[in-house]
């Protein structure tokens, strides 16, 4: 209870005093330590009093190209107009908040974010909040737009749980339509879903866990956001079918707390399904089964993301991740059998199941298999969120789905997978690119046009980057070195500091790319990064400290003139 | 590595039970072994491996893992995290190696091994050899060799490593991130150095899984993050017991011992005689510990000679060290003497007494008193008059009243373990009454000694062989017992059998009112804070120090007078350690087996416990019917006389202050200086607070509480001084007499010494009846009140 009891205890007095600490360590038998190490390690908890005003400016991806850097200098410049004694408004740094289509985001007391306001606004909310007036603020649209996912168009009937209750349906042929479905994890690993399902159900264990990860936070992601707050009852029938088909009778729905509107719709679509529709309780429509599910606010981080860490804060540690194996499907959530599934992903399994697995499957284009979200955002005239098949070219989803580039920019750069898969040039040469994509798809050109990129797992992981949920759009204004920099201090940021590479790597990564930016660096030094990338991603515990590498290692492979001239500005 | 080197690993202990009840664990016990090959090797193993625990000598079971395969192998991995008793963490990926098929690398030391595994290893992979290479590098950039680094101090792992990678063990390639973690200093034993520190984990489950003391964790995320004690309080602030288990896991010097209190035995003797580990390893009570320890603090023990009749220690001598007796016979006894002060009226002209400085117009004159018929001892259950009184002393024997003199030898083991702990007074001066050899050890040593498990063993054994007698005889409750020699004798088997010894760090809650009661305590050293809650706050109702005992009154609750006045079962009161604690402990079960063998026993408890009830009742209903707050706060209620002087009569001509300097040899008890009510001065004199911070620190027992809570000094005070530093009232006072004692130098010779006593108001009662206060004031200004009659008069005013 450690974590959700540090929640309250900060929502009642503001931030956790020692004294509440102590309390709290006796009402609970642990050691002192063991709180303080949570309450350290989460970004939420405040170990200090506030000194009046917190004002936050997003400082990842689409909002550092949008202008955050001096959106926040404006910003601190009227904080220290408008201080006075007992009131000091403070303007930080924050990691994406998961507004990337509606740059630049800011949050005022941890509790308003605001979307791309302009300062004006911006500065009559600080005010406001200065003088605790109420706080301008409205509540993002919860209207359906006619996806295909949403097969109850709007309106929930659990008719998937229904029909497994009343015996039209059984785990073997949930499994069989999951398998045919081709669905993968959709929060980025891509594991096939249909599997981690089938090996807890074979579990000898009988406690197993069904856990939801809606710990959307990677830069430039936020296509669970939409879904949760528009279709909120998808993601909890797919947490109740997975409880079906498993035997599990607990699960945890594990949200970022920087969501508040999706929070309240999924808390109004939880109470409904306890009450309602009875999906949810001591027997699922009066039959035998049941399944608790328990919406689980995080205390903040990237990393929760990463499955073990995010099982480690629901188990009221430190959101460190684990040595992998033996993996969550064995030993998951209080060591037993848990399925760790995404948003997006136990969202299309209703449709999946009611509709069989061939529905979802032939959604996809050229050769690909499957449907998804796509949260496009950066450069481009339309962010935003898009339902789209697998296998769509870059072309069509930046021009077709997203209104074409922003301002007439050209197009400098994609980071396909966010941070993480670093980035892919406008225009790819054969020199840069791994033999394999070379073979299969330049058919003897020596160069490729990033717009020709089929976005599928295969092709993108051919071409030695990543498919994720996020796309990152960059016009030709964009200085891509300091992107690439921006990228790196974000998960510097982020690192858990558990193992070594990450902790000390991506510190020492941050601090070699300023030394390029002011011109002090050399040849050896970028051998160095490209040598420390590697044992990073050989040697990191988890996906964080493996991927830290890629924004700057991908510059040094496709950006390397933007390297030479500043390390010719050092000579 | 060190893992293998059994120094290293002596203070580790306890995983056993844990890892046997792992189903994990019982289903690889049952698989068959796994055959893998390493670097070309091959071998077949068994899926569990046995680590020996180092100090049990007791194997225990945990999976086996691809370093424990390649250690059977004889193929060295490298490792900085991991220790062989330790849970892996596999946080430093040192020991990381490639398994075929798969791109990225295993860490060794928690990857367990699997049927078919083709390992390489860093002999063999290049891919390996580079990144620990790197990760070599990154550490090197950051660590700072430690500010407390002393050549005592093992090799630094982190450099060893480098230098078995041929890497430059003082630079690396990476830019140092400038920032200063910090250090600490704070604790006397440890030194901290985050700057050091590589956040390998071992000082944490140091702690926290061998040690079970649960202080060290991590705290703060990412490259700020770092290690923390309790809510990241300073080390020596927090509830760290000093075990040295993070010292002695630390790799890299982060935590080291810290050796300022070296000098301090070594420097002030001339008899001294340094002692290496070799001679000290052999010793029965250092057989346990660490010697990698025991060469940290070379010095903190040392071996001194005293010829017969040299003294040792004196009593009221503030002492940092215990003394471990090797050969000899002790004498150890109370010089002071057996006396309390007294202040009597001069008899006029030609009186003989001694007038000294102050002896002007001086009606008054004090002097040190004591009768069989005017003896003071207050003491809960005291008999008064009793032949057979004992006084607490900080050695395994106490003190007969009459005639405070006794011996030790080396069966005894050791004494002066409360001087080097809490850092208070000799209680009693020692002197070697044949030639003597003795360790005198400073208190790390101390503190590693009392929480080792041989060595702790060893100093048990002694206590319930030898002390606990001398223990038993200096409890006033059992006063009753020893009227008879055998039925103290046979209540002393039953005792010993059935108590254990119990070490409690200062702040650790012994147990909280309306908790069950479950066992019955007897305190051997240190002091234990009793307090209640009542309205207005938590009060404390007592100090309880050496010789006395608490957890009586959950345990006699069948008694209908005391189930009358307290929750069955249930403790009534609070008590917590207010230093370091060392505590007998009597099951409640056993407790109840010795009351009904011994009906004397109980008779005398149970009408301690009426009186401590009836007391708590007293004071309890006193806050009730009180709302002045800050009256209670201050302990007025309580109060038997205050001096109160009305402000509109007082003309401040200090006569009240001067009148009693004159009754008491030129010392005045109080001071025209207190509380204000309305135009109520309450003026500085005892005032029996609520909290007596004065009974908590006499080494002596010799401060009380009266049953009607005035505060009293009994006759065996030491003059120490330390109850008069505790007053935050400054009510207390030191008084020298001159005293004739033997000549330590000249041993029957005798000589002129001045003895300090610890005085305070005694309201002259030995005088008039009036006191000289009130009877000095010229303008009917002074008044003496109790609590209860002063807060009527301000109450009236305030109306």
């Amino acid at each position: 209870m450690i974590v959700q009891e540090l929640r309250h205890i900060q929502e009642r007095l503001g931030w956790l005093p020692k004294e509440e600490m102590k309390a709290l360590a006796e009402r609970l038998g642990v050691p002192l330590h063991r709180v303080h190490e949570v309450a350290s390690f989460y970004p939420l908890y405040k170990l200090s009093p506030p000194k009046g005003v917190e004002v936050k400016v997003c400082r990842d991806m689409a909002c550092h190209l949008r202008g955050a850097p001096r959106l926040r200098q404006t910003l601190e410049a009227f904080a220290q107009e408008i201080s006075r004694p007992g009131c000091q408004v403070t303007v930080e740094g924050v990691s994406c908040l998961g507004q990337c289509d509606r740059a630049i985001a800011v949050s005022i007391e941890d509790h308003y974010i605001y979307k791309g306001l302009p300062e004006s606004q911006l500065k009559l909310c600080i005010e406001t909040a200065v003088k605790k007036g109420k706080m301008p603020y409205r509540k993002a649209g919860r209207e359906p737009l006619g996806w295909k996912i949403d097969v109850y168009n709007g309106t929930p009937h659990y008719e998937a749980v229904g029909r497994f209750i009343r015996g039209d349906l059984n785990a073997e042929k949930v499994i069989a339509a999951l398998k045919a479905s081709g669905l993968r994890g959709l929060g980025g690993a891509g594991f096939p879903t249909f599997r981690k399902w089938d090996t807890v159900r074979r579990t000898a264990e009988t406690v197993k866990y069904i856990v939801c990860n809606a710990d959307e936070s990677e830069p430039g992601t936020f296509k669970d956001r939409e879904l949760m707050r528009r279709t909120p009852w998808l993601v909890i029938e797919g947490m109740v079918l997975a409880s079906l088909v498993t035997g599990a009778e607990k699960g945890y729905l594990y949200l970022r707390h920087e969501y508040p509107d999706e929070e309240e719709a999924l808390a109004e679509a939880l109470r409904e399904a306890r009450g309602k529709y009875q999906v949810i309780g001591d027997s699922i429509l009066g039959s035998n089964r049941k399944f608790d599910l328990e919406l689980f606010i995080s205390p903040g981080g990237y990393v929760q993301g990463e499955e073990s860490s995010l099982l480690e804060a629901i188990e009221d540690k430190r959101g460190e991740p684990r040595n992998k194996p033996p993996f969550p499907v064995f030993q998951g959530l209080f060591g037993k059998p848990t399925v760790i599934n995404n948003v997006e992903t136990l969202s299309w399994t209703p449709g999946i199941v009611l509709n069989g697995g061939d529905w979802y499957a032939k959604g996809g284009v050229n050769g690909a298999n499957g449907m998804r979200f796509i949260s496009i955002s950066g450069d481009v005239a339309k962010p935003g969120v898009y339902e789209a098949p697998f296998g769509l070219t870059v072309r069509d989803l930046i021009y077709k789905y997203s209104g074409g580039m922003r301002d007439g920019q050209q197009l400098l750069a994609i980071a396909p997978s966010g941070p993480s898969g670093g980035f892919l040039p406008a225009v790819l040469r054969r020199e840069n690119l791994p033999e394999k994509f070379v073979e299969q798809k330049m058919k003897g050109a020596n160069i490729y046009d990033v717009l020709d990129l089929t976005l599928d797992n295969g092709t993108l992981s051919l071409a030695g980057s990543m498919l994720g949920a996020a796309f990152v759009v960059y016009g030709d204004r964009a200085n891509i070195v300091e992107q690439a920099l921006n990228c790196v201090e974000f998960y510097r940021n982020e690192s858990c500091g558990k193992c070594v590479p990450c902790r000390t790597g991506s510190q020492k990564l941050v601090n070699m790319i300023q030394e390029l930016l002011a011109g002090k660096s050399s040849r050896e030094r970028m051998s160095l990064v490209g040598d420390l990338s590697d044992t990073m991603i050989l040697t990191s515990i988890c996906g964080l400290g493996q991927v830290a590498s890629n924004p700057i290692a991908s510059v040094l492979r496709h950006f390397r003139p933007d390297v030479e001239k500043y390390l010719a500005a050092g000579r | 590595m060190a893992a293998d080197s059994p120094q290293q690993n002596v203070f580790a202990a306890i995983i056993d039970e844990h890892y046997i009840e792992e189903p994990k664990l019982v289903q690889l016990l049952s698989a068959p072994p796994a055959k893998i090959t390493i670097d070309g090797k091959e071998i077949t193993i068994k899926r569990t491996a046995y680590a020996t625990d180092p100090v049990t000598g007791k194997p225990f079971a945990r999976p086996t893992t691809i370093y424990d395969a390649a250690l059977q192998l004889g193929i060295n991995i490298p490792i900085l995290c991991h220790r062989e008793h330790m849970t892996p963490v596999a946080v430093c990926r040192f020991c990381v190696v490639e398994l075929e098929g798969q791109y990225r690398l295993a860490p060794a030391c928690q990857r367990q091994v699997e049927a078919g595994m083709v390992v390489k290893t860093i002999a063999t992979s290049d891919r390996v050899k580079n990144a620990v290479k790197i990760l070599t590098e990154l550490l090197l950039a950051d660590h700072d060799t430690p500010r407390e680094a002393h050549k005592e101090y093992g090799e630094n792992e982190l450099r060893v490593i480098a230098r078995q990678l041929n890497l430059d063990p003082h630079s690396s390639r990476f830019p140092r991130t400038a920032r200063d973690r910090g250090h600490d200093e704070s604790s006397i034993v440890i030194a901290v150095d985050h700057n050091a520190c590589i956040l390998c984990d071992r000082c944490i489950r140091g702690c926290g899984e061998i040690r079970n003391n649960q202080i060290i964790g991590r705290m703060n995320k990412g490259y700020r993050a770092r290690i923390a004690f309790d809510l990241n309080e300073p080390m020596g602030e927090s509830n760290c017991v000093s075990c040295g288990e993070c010292m002695v896991s630390c790799p890299t010097g982060a935590l080291t011992n810290r050796k300022f209190v070296l000098p301090q035995v070594t420097e002030r003797q001339t008899n001294v005689q340094r002692i290496t580990v070799e001679e000290l390893a052999p010793h029965p009570l250092f057989q346990g510990v660490s010697k990698q320890f025991l060469g940290w603090n070379e010095g903190a023990i040392v071996r001194r000679r005293f010829k017969a009749g040299e003294m040792i220690c004196r009593e009221g001598e503030f002492g940092n060290s215990a003394f471990i007796i090797e050969s000899g016979q002790l004498e150890v006894f109370i010089a002071a003497p057996m006396k309390h002060v007294k202040a009597r009226k001069n008899r006029g002209k030609g009186d003989k007494v001694n007038r000294g400085l102050f002896g002007l117009v001086r009606r008054f004159t004090s002097s040190l008193v004591s009768t069989k018929d005017d003896r003071i001892d207050h003491r809960d259950g005291g008999a008064s008059g009793h032949p057979q009184r004992y006084i607490p002393i900080d050695a395994p024997v106490s003190l007969n009243f009459d005639d405070p003199v006794a011996t030790l030898t080396a069966d005894d083991l050791i004494f002066g373990e409360m001087s080097c702990m809490n850092n208070y007074p000799r209680s009693a001066s020692v002197r070697a009454k044949t030639d003597v050899v003795v360790l005198e050890i400073l208190r790390n040593v101390l503190y590693i000694l009392q929480r080792n498990k041989k060595s702790k063993a060893m100093l048990d054994e002694v206590y319930r062989r030898r002390s606990i007698e001398g223990h038993l005889r200096s409890v006033p409750m059992f006063s009753n017992l020893m009227r008879d020699e055998d039925r103290f004798r046979q209540f002393l088997e039953d005792f010993r059998e059935r108590m254990t010894l119990v070490r409690l760090n200062p702040g650790e809650v012994i147990f909280r009112q309306g908790d069950a009661a479950d066992n019955f305590y007897l305190v051997k050293f240190g002091f234990v804070k009793v307090s209640q809650k009542q309205p207005g706050g938590e009060h404390v109702l007592s100090y309880v120090g050496p010789g006395g005992y608490i957890g009586e009154i959950g345990l006699l609750s069948e008694i209908p007078e005391i189930a009358a006045l307290a929750p069955p079962g249930r403790r009534v009161a609070t008590c917590q350690a207010l230093d370091h604690v060392d505590l007998v402990k009597i099951t409640g079960a056993a407790f109840q087996e010795i009351l009904a063998k011994f009906p004397e026993v109980r008779e005398q408890l149970v009408q301690v416990a009426l009186d401590r009830l009836h007391e708590n009742e007293v004071s309890r209903q006193r806050a009730e019917t009180t709302s002045m707050g800050e009256f209670v706060r201050q302990g007025l209620m309580n109060a038997q006389s205050l001096l109160v002087l009305d402000l509109t009569k007082c003309t401040r001509c200090d006569e009240c202050t001067k009148a009693c300097a004159d009754a008491h040899d030129g010392v005045t008890r109080l001071i025209r200086d207190g509380l204000r009510f309305e135009n109520w001065l309450v003026a500085s004199s005892c005032r029996s607070c609520l909290d007596p911070y004065c009974m908590a620190g006499c080494p002596v027992d010799a401060i009380h509480r009266k049953k009607t809570r005035e505060m009293v000094i009994e006759d065996w005070c030491i003059g120490c001084g330390n109850c008069a530093k505790n007053c935050p009232y400054g009510n207390i006072n030191m008084h020298g007499f001159e005293v004739q004692e033997e000549d330590p130098n000249h041993p029957g010779h005798q000589m002129a010494v001045v003895k300090q006593k610890a005085t305070m108001c005694d309201l002259c009662s030995e005088l008039d009846g009036k006191p000289s206060c009130v009877y000095a004031c010229p303008h009917d200004a002074a008044h003496r009140y109790s609590g209860d009659e002063f807060r009527k008069i301000v109450e009236g005013r305030q109306r």
